[in-house]
């Protein structure tokens, strides 16, 4: 154990005066923090739309609830005045558009994951979802394909490469050195010696891995305190990440071949873990598991949508008020009625088509989970995206929030529109809850 | 002379086992990559002209009825996958694959494969291009790292020079030395890819050889100036590790971290809008007049007052035509307008986003022939907006036919006015041609120029510098 830390000592003066060590660090740290701010720059951009659609959204309602108190025996306020308090809305445009926002998690801007692939916020009224949730943010593709310099693609491309050009010489390096023969002939087994050296540049590494997350917690004013348990949870997966690469460059050096074969080897398998075995495995999957065709239920659609303009009152009737019995008024049915009851159909027929898809989608993307493991860094990547809760997962935990909030909203307006009636004044109060803080 | 020395040095190469490894290991990935990638996307266009044709029969079987219910019942357009896109898939997951074509609304290109997709999607799919434009230089570098350096090292540089041997000869002796064994590795693999083309999708590109030519040629040009850069690095440094060192670390900074870095910064540069405010902006727009002082209802009264003047009369019932179908068609076509206004806006920040990467093909030559092997593939941006235009276009010519015939067709006094098969069957399906190869040469002209730039500046400090390197 003495001669352990003897070793790593005196390890570390070596290393430490020898340039190499501080130029890897460097540029470790650079693109590390080159990250860490890119990705905060990344996630403002999102925050600031939200930020103005929050901000717009807030107006329009303050709007409203000044015209519900016009005074109506002036005619030029009755248009606005029915726009406040019409559940349908006044003229082609409808009662109002609430923005449901997918809030930034704590750790987005350090693994920004799928995020940058769907919107962060979707307008909604009580009309039929299915059509309103068919909206994409504007992107450059050319940006989504290169993908984002982001902490999580420090650690995981060029965390590895730091670990190969550590550990490549250890042994090498003696003997190329010279200085082999004269470990050997000391008394302590050149085992411990390569031991030493390897538990230190071990040391370093997760020494500066650590360093670079906290300064990705610092640097983006992100709450230790708060996000303690994710904290451990990313700076395990990381651990775990840079040990796996310490045993694969420990299987390379006991292979006691020269510096540069060493090096070779260890940039081989960083190739084929990082790049190679990921797009093998997307290859495979994509020419096997096509993606379903999502048109067919815009098909669908257009086809229900044609026939409940053609037949309204049937449609109500044989199909809507057996399935929702609570808005059922008999015989009495005016435009709106039928109107709004034509949404829900189209968001059930919406709803159950997409599951079949989801499931498909599902399919596919578990068999890419089954062959995963041929891709540890795909398979880390994934895994910090889902603790930083930036994986495809989250938006679809997103989606399913947007459907309850949907669901909420005509448990509100169906009634009033059922009824015939307007919002009185509190009823727009109460409304207002239903804005996001 | 130099015959000789081209001779030896793929001799010397392929004697090496590391090398023969590699090698037949680069080989066999694209082998696969071809093999595995032209199987997907011969399904891929397959189901997708499949998808066009039914949505095509649909649209023609859909029954009588009034021509604006037929242009709100509306027709898609799919995106047909680009015959060579399994050699560079490009942007291809990122972009829509299929829109929605109705009447008053352009609908976006959505289900991209990237949104399907879990983490390992953003990994990219194994195709050609990976390989030669990130594996293969690094084979490079292996086989001329010490191409120069081992000569020095071992005595024999001095040997060769005592020869009479000019350096400016021996170096290119190595150079094509080198690239024909990197031509021995890439043609033939992407030459069988040729002939492997899927037939059926080579049907919507025409100029389909004269881009496989276009790619071929791009990446011989890019691979010759790879070997040129790491033979002339090899043979100035002193040390085999100083020039292995500083070939990996140049490699790294070209493939790994600058494609990113600028892409980022680019976004950075030229901000992109919000989808939010895209549409805010359009909707603003129709309502209030492009310029802002022409409201949708004077637009209208303007137009009510013109076609009444035009007919002599003054109610719209006694007019000899439908005045719904015009003032639709109008409606269509200022919203058109607006559309166009903003859509060239984000169109042309994209653009000028993606210059920055096509500049920097100068610094990078490794940009420059990602942007013209996406191009020459045919899944560059350039292509993504071609078929959205295209989309769009025949969107408009078939809902301007509705609310033509809506107009001539239905005049006051008409009930229930309705057509049928004869009229959704006189549009024809909907089918789109990609670029041609002049089109391609003239967006991505900076690329290459890039690499010519790169290729001539290389042979001029080879030639320069050559008769130096025996005296270091």
């Amino acid at each position: 154990m003495k001669n352990l830390l003897h070793i790593c000592r005196f390890e570390w003066k070596n290393l430490w005066r020898n340039n190499t060590l501080i130029i890897l660090l460097l540029v470790f740290f650079g693109a590390g923090i080159y990250g860490i701010y890119f990705g905060k720059f990344e996630i403002q951009k999102q925050e600031d739309r939200m930020a103005t659609v929050q901000e717009y959204e807030r107006q329009q309602f303050d709007s409203l609830l000044t015209w519900v108190s016009l005074d109506t025996s002036i005619k030029a306020n009755q248009i606005n005045f029915r726009r406040a308090v019409s559940p349908t809305g006044e003229g082609r445009s409808k009662h109002f558009t609430y923005y449901v926002l997918h809030h930034t998690p704590p750790l987005a801007g350090l693994c920004l994951g799928q995020r940058d692939l769907f919107p962060v916020y979707y307008g909604l009224n009580v009309t039929d979802l299915a059509r309103q949730m068919n909206i994409g943010e504007l992107a450059n593709p050319m940006k989504l394909l290169t993908g984002n310099f982001d902490l999580s693609y420090v650690i995981i491309f060029l965390l590895p490469l730091l670990i190969v050009a550590l550990f490549y010489d250890l042994y090498a390096k003696e003997k190329e050195g010279g200085t082999l023969t004269l470990l050997q002939s000391q008394s302590v087994k050149l085992s411990t010696v390569l031991m030493g050296k390897g538990l230190l540049r071990l040391l370093i590494v997760l020494g500066s891995a650590t360093g670079l997350l906290l300064l990705g917690f610092l640097l983006q004013g992100i709450s230790l305190g708060q996000n303690a348990g994710i904290f451990f949870q990313s700076l395990g997966l990381i651990y775990t990440y840079c040990l796996f690469w310490t045993a694969v460059m420990a299987g390379i050096i006991a292979l006691r071949k020269s510096s540069a074969t060493s090096a070779i080897y260890g940039l081989g398998i960083w190739l084929l873990l990082t790049m190679i075995s990921p797009a093998l495995l997307n290859l495979f999957v994509s020419a096997k598991t096509p993606l379903p065709n999502r048109t067919d239920s815009v098909h669908e659609l257009r086809t229900l949508s044609g026939k409940v303009w053609g037949s309204p009152r049937s449609f109500v009737y044989d199909q809507f008020y057996p399935k929702y019995p609570e808005y059922d008024k008999g015989d009495s049915i005016n435009f709106n009625q039928w109107y709004y009851a034509s949404f829900t159909l189209f968001d059930d027929k919406a709803n159950s088509l997409n599951q079949e898809y989801e499931s498909q989608v599902a399919k596919r993307n578990q068999l890419l989970k089954k062959w995963q493991w041929l891709a540890p860094a795909a398979m880390v990547h994934e895994n910090f995206s889902s603790i930083s809760k930036t994986d495809r997962e989250s938006h679809i935990r997103f989606v399913k929030r947007i459907h309850e909030f949907h669901d909420d909203l005509k448990n509100t307006y169906y009634p009033k529109i059922f009824d015939d009636e307007n919002f009185n004044k509190t009823e727009l109060m109460e409304l207002q809850a239903k804005l996001e803080e | 002379m130099l015959r000789l020395i081209i001779k030896k040095e793929i001799q010397s190469a392929l004697r090496d086992t590391r090398i023969q490894f590699a090698g037949t290991f680069l080989i066999l990935l694209m082998l696969v990559s071809v093999l595995v990638g032209r199987q997907g996307q011969k399904q891929i266009q397959k189901e997708r002209a499949e998808a066009q044709a039914t949505m095509y029969d649909k649209w023609v079987n859909q029954g009588a009825k009034h021509p604006h219910s037929a242009a709100h019942y509306g027709q898609f357009a799919f995106k047909p996958k680009p015959v060579l896109s399994f050699l560079d898939l490009g942007l291809d997951n990122y972009t829509g694959v299929s829109v929605f074509l109705e009447a008053h609304k352009q609908n976006e290109v959505l289900y991209s494969a990237a949104q399907e997709g879990n983490g390992m999607t953003r990994f990219g799919e194994l195709t050609a291009a990976l390989v030669l434009q990130v594996l293969l230089p690094l084979l490079i570098i292996f086989l001329t790292f010490n191409i120069f350096s081992r000569e020095r090292e071992e005595g024999t540089l001095k040997l060769i020079h005592g020869q009479g041997i000019s350096m400016r000869k021996l170096l290119m002796g190595k150079v094509w030395g080198t690239y024909a064994l990197v031509l021995l590795i890439f043609i033939p693999v992407i030459c069988l890819a040729y002939f492997l083309l899927d037939q059926a999708s080579a049907g919507f590109d025409p100029h389909v050889g004269v881009k496989f030519m276009g790619l071929l040629a791009s990446y011989s040009l890019y691979l010759l100036i790879f070997v040129l850069l790491s033979v002339i690095i090899s043979a100035f440094s002193k040390s085999s590790s100083f020039s292995l060192l500083s070939l990996l670390g140049l490699w790294i900074a070209a493939c790994i971290i600058l494609p990113k870095a600028t892409t980022n910064l680019a976004d950075k540069v030229y901000p992109t809008p919000s989808q939010y405010e895209f549409r805010k902006t359009i909707a603003e727009k129709v309502e209030n007049g492009i310029d802002g002082h022409n409201p949708s209802d004077a637009r209208l009264a303007d137009l009510k007052k013109q076609v009444l003047d035009e007919y002599n009369v003054s109610k719209t019932e006694d007019l000899p035509v439908n005045w719904r179908g015009i003032a639709m068609q109008a409606g269509e076509e200022y919203t058109d307008q607006v559309y166009d206004h903003e859509f060239s806006k984000v169109e042309n920040i994209f653009k000028k986003q993606n210059r920055v990467s096509e500049w920097a093909g100068f610094i990078n030559p490794y940009l420059a022939i990602r942007n013209l092997s996406m191009a020459f593939s045919g899944t560059d941006f350039h292509h993504h907006v071609a078929f959205v235009k295209a989309a769009e276009n025949y969107r408009r010519a078939f809902v301007k036919k509705m609310n033509k015939d809506m107009e001539v067709n239905d005049k006051p006094g008409t009930e229930d006015y309705r057509v049928d098969k004869e009229m959704w069957e006189s549009i024809e399906s909907f089918s789109y041609e990609a670029p041609d190869i002049g089109k391609i040469i003239s967006v991505q002209w900076r690329s290459v120029t890039a690499l010519v730039f790169w290729l001539v500046a290389l042979f001029t400090l080879a030639s320069i510098y050559a008769p130096k390197i025996s005296r270091l």
